[in-house]
């Protein structure tokens, strides 16, 4: 009885592992009737409202289709998403960041779209318009773009004697030193950057008219070690020094920036400029934002122009569908709706007065390259940076072992 | 009488052929039934650990990308990503850190287990059941959750670590940073890994120190042995077998592992001057997505393992027959 019951049970378990390895294979294939929608968390937490009006006006001309809003990390949604190219059951409408774009496009990941049908198309942000082109074809739509600025503590810069915000960034450096004295603790940064923040290090090498590689005649090339790229890196390393007590070999999400600041520990931080959302309630009422100098007078620091875009994987069931619920979501209306959330609408004619819009003016963006997400998840730059700071390579050393593995990393096959 | 005798005689003869032919049919089914009984396991293998690793063999030998993956066809291109792994320099650098890092982690794991079982031995009933429990309770914290704690605790800004050594007058530890160099941060992930494996092989040794026969040890003690030489001599040869077990477990363990130092050391931070192989596996297949290669990873690593794995299994045949 005993064994006939185990052998029973042996049955049972190869058969439901027989059921499981076929039924794992089935896909789950969007139908018409649904459409799969994958945003970025950041529209659940802060515009779900803008999300809603764009499926309502979707679904009032196209009764019948339900959509579907999936909300997905930044961490981990491109894996996801892999997963979902190999075995089905993927969105119809996917965000990225415009930084991922390229790798997927020139895979073949997504179906081209007609630029003509969306809203404000001849006027769209350049460099988000920039990342969703491939080989002459759109496959990306501009969603919103954000930029980076600072977010202060007016009560300390008053409390240092601080009239006029800085310039210059030299000037900074030297409210660095007043803020200093009014928070002695040790750890106290009054302007908090981690140290590895690459979207901060390459404004330097940005402002003193360096860069990261470019394309001379199909054949791409590093350009940190260039005169000017290592002014800059030199300029960003002094300037650390000066201003920042963070962690030289951490990024700017360990801790973030907000909490250091939250806890006291800051006087002034770079970031989104939703950072305000997270600076603790003891400080919400003396935090205001400017624009990050630059070392020239009347110049930004140029930002690095983050943003997002909108596609329709090839693996979409309905790719008309997909292309009607983006151009709702990003039409004139749906834009402004973004803007007023704090946001970068998708298009210059739209564009405002804000701190966040104004940094926007001076922006750089990494290289077109099919291979730059591997230069970024190879932690090139952040290693670079590290190895700078921590004196372990002089500037230059660094610059050009970096810039060296950049250009063989994008001229990969 | 006779009678009786022929009768019983012919139900013995009666008797002795069906007993013959049930023999012959026992020796028969007899035969089969062994490989009856382990039919159902070798199925729920090949079906869990064979189809898998086909699959894995079969892209290895594929040039497979993104591009492939999202046409679902890989183009054949024999054992070029197995060439390419191994003209790699990151490979044998990462190769060599791994073994070091893998003979580091077991030695402190058995070595450090090793002794707090024999302490354990020697210990009063509670402290014996309060260490005992202390150790229940770190093996069972899941691995994510005590990554997160150690990371809290040896954190730059306000860790308890730093706040603590420097209250202590070790030395200024205020904003001393655990993550700066790769030494410092696999030394992290050891002391994580280590803690973490504690727990089951000292349990796993202390069950096997109740084996060694007391009269034994006495007998030795009698005759003037120190307790080195009888741990030397007795001891030793006697939990051997469990030793060797947990060795190797621990080597293959610690050979892949992935989580830990991927975690504590934190994704922005991993880089070719600190991959281990699991880590190395991950960002050439995952990260940049070129799957036919981190398949040829994955392969070569099995292989490892396994050559690992047939010293440790042949050890364990020859104990078996000597015994």
């Amino acid at each position: 009885m005993k064994r006939r019951s185990i052998t029973a049970l042996c049955l049972a378990t190869v058969v439901a592992a027989a059921v499981a390895a076929t039924t794992s294979g089935a896909t789950q294939k969007a139908t018409a009737s649904n459409l799969v929608v994958w945003l970025q968390v950041d529209a659940q937490s802060s515009w779900p409202d803008v999300v809603a009006a764009a499926s309502q006006k979707f679904q009032a001309d196209h009764p019948g289709t339900k959509v579907t809003v999936q909300y997905q990390n930044w961490g981990d949604h491109l894996q996801k998403f892999d997963a979902t190219l190999a075995g089905g059951g993927g969105p119809d409408v996917i965000e990225m960041g415009n930084s991922e774009m390229i790798k997927y496009m020139a895979a073949g990941a997504f179906a081209s779209l007609d630029k003509s049908s969306f809203d404000n198309n001849a006027t769209w942000l350049g460099g988000l318009a920039k990342s969703g082109r491939y080989g002459g074809k759109t496959y990306g739509v501009p969603y919103y773009a954000g930029s980076r600025v600072v977010t202060y503590r007016t009560d300390l810069f008053k409390k240092a004697g601080i009239t006029k915000l800085p310039a210059t960034t030299a000037q900074y450096v030297a409210d660095a030193a007043k803020l200093f004295k009014v928070d002695p603790t040790k750890g106290f940064s009054p302007l908090y950057i981690a140290g590895t923040d690459w979207y901060v290090a390459m404004g330097f090498v940005f402002d003193y008219g360096g860069g990261i590689a470019t394309q001379v005649s199909g054949k791409w090339k590093g350009l940190l070690a260039s005169r000017q790229s290592i002014a800059g890196l030199t300029a960003y390393k002094n300037f650390f020094a000066a201003v920042s007590r963070a962690s030289k070999t951490t990024d700017e999400a360990h801790p973030n920036p907000y909490d250091v600041y939250a806890q006291g520990g800051a006087a002034s931080m770079i970031g989104q400029s939703w950072f305000t959302c997270c600076v603790g309630a003891k400080y919400k009422a003396d935090t205001a934002q400017f624009v990050m100098p630059g070392h020239l007078r009347g110049q930004a620091l140029p930002g690095f122009q983050g943003g997002s875009d909108l596609a329709v994987p090839v693996t979409s069931g309905d790719k008309s569908l997909a292309s009607d619920w983006i151009k709702d979501f990003t039409s004139t209306s749906s834009e402004k709706a973004l803007q007023a959330k704090g946001n970068i609408p998708n298009a210059t004619n739209l564009l405002g007065n804000s701190v966040n819009e104004r940094a926007a003016a001076r922006s750089w963006f990494v290289p077109s390259a099919k291979h730059w997400a591997d230069v970024e998840n190879g932690n090139i730059l952040r290693n670079m940076l590290q190895q700078i700071l921590t004196g372990k390579l002089s500037v230059k050393q660094a610059a050009q072992s970096a810039s060296d593995n950049i250009t063989s990393v994008l001229n990969q096959p | 009488m006779s009678e009786g005798t022929s009768t019983t005689a012919a139900a013995g003869t009666l008797l002795g052929t069906s007993r013959r032919r049930r023999r012959v049919w026992g020796r028969a089914a007899g035969g089969a039934v062994p490989y009856v009984l382990i039919a159902p396991v070798v199925v729920v293998i090949g079906v869990v650990l064979g189809y898998p690793l086909y699959w894995l063999g079969k892209l290895s030998l594929e040039h497979y990308t993104l591009f492939e993956l999202i046409r679902h066809a890989g183009t054949w291109v024999g054992l070029d990503n197995y060439r390419s792994v191994l003209s790699d320099q990151i490979f044998w650098h990462t190769l060599l850190r791994t073994v070091i890092f893998t003979a580091v982690n077991v030695g402190l794991t058995i070595v450090l287990g090793m002794l707090i079982a024999l302490l354990l031995v020697r210990l009063s009933t509670w402290v014996r059941l309060l260490l005992t429990s202390g150790l229940v309770l770190v093996w069972s914290m899941p691995v994510v959750v005590a990554v997160q704690i150690f990371y809290w605790m040896t954190n730059f800004q306000n860790g308890v670590v730093n706040s603590i050594l420097t209250k202590l007058h070790v030395g200024d530890f205020s904003q001393h940073d655990w993550y700066g160099t790769t030494f410092s941060q696999l030394g992290m992930v050891t002391l994580l890994i280590v803690w973490g494996a504690l727990p089951f092989v000292v349990i796993t040794l202390y069950a096997a120190l109740a084996q060694v026969p007391r009269d034994l040890v006495e007998a030795a003690e009698v005759d003037g042995a120190t307790s080195f030489g009888i741990f030397r001599d007795i001891t030793l040869p006697i939990i051997k077998p469990i030793l060797l077990i947990l060795t190797s477990l621990s080597i293959i363990w610690d050979f892949g592992v992935f989580t830990q130092p991927y975690l504590l050391i934190g994704q922005s931070k991993i880089t070719p001057n600190n991959f281990l192989m699991s880590i190395y596996l991950f960002e050439e297949g995952y990260f940049k997505s070129d799957y036919g290669r981190g398949a040829a990873i994955s392969l070569l690593m099995v292989l490892m393992v396994g050559l690992l794995s047939i010293v440790y299994v042949r050890k364990m045949v020859r104990i078996g027959v000597s015994e």
